[in-house]
């Protein structure tokens, strides 16, 4: 087990002759602790599968170094590296059975037959898989090949790290939610560091203590669930994370607070006044309430979810959303609304700005 | 009434009267086949089958043949085995030009390259060696070997490769211990369409040897103007030709669909 450190890494796939290589990975420097749950959310295309395979060595980054506790790896080999990585389509060994496949990588670092058994049958018993551990693996439906793939990762334990990719897309909803919350209780028990890639909001935000979002090719933010929510760095946080995702819209700066449409209004982080570049304040859909005063607006739409409604307003030409509690009534004659100052956040070209911002 | 089974019958029928009518001429002396037709052998004899397992001429024939087939089926399949790999998994400058261009060789049908090799191996004393005719057919087998091999290589994904390298094997390790192994399948259908082509070309195998590598084909070209007519012994000889293929086939019947399945057959 060890502390993994990415050191500005960067990382260029090769590009067709003749064409400028595109940075899959732009510029990456990221300290993953020992022992952390970590979830790699954003879009697909970011980046995300990219960084775990430099993690693994199956690829060696363009620039820029890693580091197991402050030991430089960038250049070794994957096998030498001792990580588990488990991947979003099965892979079996078809020609061995489902022990052999379990027992796989424990023989291979050479461990002896007898404690070999013990784990096989440890794992196999918490997938599941204890009365197929004779069959071929070949023979399985792709959520038991997914299941050994798992077990495959997770059988050893003296692996530096366990990388899951998006490793739940071919199980079945209802074993998903069950192999998640196995997945977290084994890194209780355990705690080796995971580092979970998904793009499915709900499954980072149960797994992992610490979510790092990733968006076109760069780290955008590093938290809690709780901190990426209630603080996004990026627009993008704000619109990936939450649903509905946060409003995003078009402002000015007067004295360091921003003016939506000639509506000033307050926000708990100011910015200097002197900001360039493209200007827009974020609010979360529940931070905006119906309000005797505030920014005049047209109802555009109500959809009820059962425990709240989400209503759709426009003013001008920009449209916001809101999340207003079931029992609450719309305002049908003139309606206006307001934003919660303490969770108002201004963004410039798409950082946040202000006290704890950038 | 259920009349499914009209067709593939009459379509089976017609495709075994050829071969029925060699395996019966095989069972019959050559007086009775100049004769006339009968459908079946009148004059019911071995001695056909008697003579080409006795008379070393004959039956070094076989053995020759068996021997360059087999040795161009395993250059074949181990040089085609890494060139494949390369093609289906790295990118580099060329590779689908290169791909595609493997093919010209069998663009040109083989009289083309007679002479030449003749020449050659002449100049080298590789000729009339059974190396010289596996090393020949090579041209034309390692293209298709590759294009076969690719296919079937392709369809297993990467992560497989990743997955070994993750749970610490080497390159080589998991090439040997468990790629080739996954790809089996695809392996033997490889083998059996270079036996196959190799085993049925006439042209070169015949150009290439004399005497010591003399295949069984090129001596049924020269069976039929020696001593006169003997007919029954060529029909003997050539029903026997067609055991080997059939002994092969029955290996990779299973796999042969998967094959064709993926183009590439």
């Amino acid at each position: 087990m060890s502390r993994i450190e990415f050191r500005n890494v960067r990382h260029a796939y090769p590009p067709p002759p003749g064409q400028a290589p595109v940075y899959a990975l732009k510029e990456v420097s990221q300290v993953w602790e020992d022992g952390g749950a970590y979830a790699l959310l954003g879009p697909s295309g970011c980046g995300k599968t990219t960084l775990l395979n430099i993690i693994s060595g199956l690829l060696t980054p363009s620039e820029g170094s890693i580091l197991f506790d402050d030991n430089e790896i960038t250049q070794r080999p994957t096998a030498d590296r001792h990580i588990a990585q488990v991947f979003q389509f099965p892979v079996v060994y078809d020609t061995m059975s489902v022990f052999d496949n379990l027992a796989f990588p424990l023989r291979n670092r050479g461990m002896p037959e007898s404690q070999v058994q013990a784990r096989v049958i440890e794992i196999a018993e918490m997938l599941d898989l204890s009365d197929r551990l004779k069959h071929r693996a070949s023979g399985l439906s792709a959520d038991g090949k997914q299941k050994i793939s798992l077990g495959r990762g997770l059988v050893r334990e003296d692996v530096n790290a366990i990388l899951f990719d998006e490793p739940l897309t071919v199980i079945d909803p209802h074993l998903k939610w069950q192999l998640r919350s196995k997945l977290k209780e084994l890194h209780q028990q355990i705690g080796v560091t995971m580092i979970y890639v998904t793009h499915d909001q709900v499954e980072a935000l149960t797994f992992a203590d610490k979510v790092v979002v990733m968006h076109d090719g760069g780290v955008v933010q590093v938290g809690t669930p709780v901190e990426l929510f209630s603080r996004p760095r990026h627009t993008f946080v704000g619109y990936f994370i939450g649903s509905p995702g946060m409003n995003v819209l078009p402002c000015r700066l007067d004295n360091g607070q921003p003016v939506f449409a000639n509506n000033l209004l307050s926000s708990g982080y100011p910015a200097d006044t002197d900001l360039s570049g493209k200007l827009e304040i974020g609010i979360r859909p529940e931070f905006v309430h119906f309000a005797s005063q505030g920014i005049p607006v047209a109802i555009e739409k109500v959809e009820d979810l059962g425990r709240y409604q989400v209503v759709t307003v426009k003013h001008e030409t920009e449209q916001i959303k809101m999340i207003v509690a079931e029992d609450q009534l719309i305002p049908s004659e003139n309606p206006q609304i307001q934003f919660d100052p303490e969770n108002l956040r201004i963004y410039c070209d798409d950082w946040a700005v202000g006290a704890d911002g950038a | 009434m259920n009349r499914k089974w009209v067709v593939p019958t009459l379509y089976i029928l017609f495709l075994m009267l050829p071969i029925y009518g060699l395996l019966s001429m095989s069972f019959k002396t050559t007086n009775e086949i100049l004769g006339g037709f009968s459908f079946f052998p009148q004059q019911f004899t071995l001695a056909n089958y008697i003579k080409i397992f006795t008379d070393p001429t004959w039956y070094n024939g076989y053995i020759n043949s068996l021997i360059y087939v087999v040795i161009n089926t395993l250059i074949s399949v181990s040089v085609a085995l890494p060139a494949a790999y390369a093609f289906s998994r790295y990118r580099f400058l060329g590779d689908k030009h290169l791909f595609f261009w493997l093919l010209t060789n069998r663009m040109a049908p083989p009289a083309v390259f007679a002479l030449p090799f003749f020449q050659l191996y002449s100049a080298i004393e590789l000729f009339d060696t059974h190396l010289a005719v596996a090393l020949a057919h090579c041209l034309f087998n390692i293209p298709l070997a590759v294009w076969i091999l690719e296919g079937f290589m392709s369809g297993i994904p990467k992560e497989l490769d990743e997955t070994a390298y993750l749970d610490g094997y080497s390159f080589p390790r998991f090439f040997v211990r468990i790629f080739i192994p996954t790809i089996a399948a695809g392996i033997g259908v490889t083998m059996f369409f270079c036996f196959m082509y190799s085993w049925v070309e006439l042209l070169l195998a015949k150009t290439l040897t004399s005497v010591s590598a003399k295949p069984i084909a090129a001596t049924m070209t020269r069976t039929a103007s020696t001593s006169g007519y003997e007919l029954g012994l060529l029909a003997a000889a050539g029903s026997l030709t067609i055991i080997p293929g059939a002994f092969v086939i029955y290996f990779v019947r299973n796999y042969i669909a998967k094959g064709f399945a993926l183009g590439r057959v």
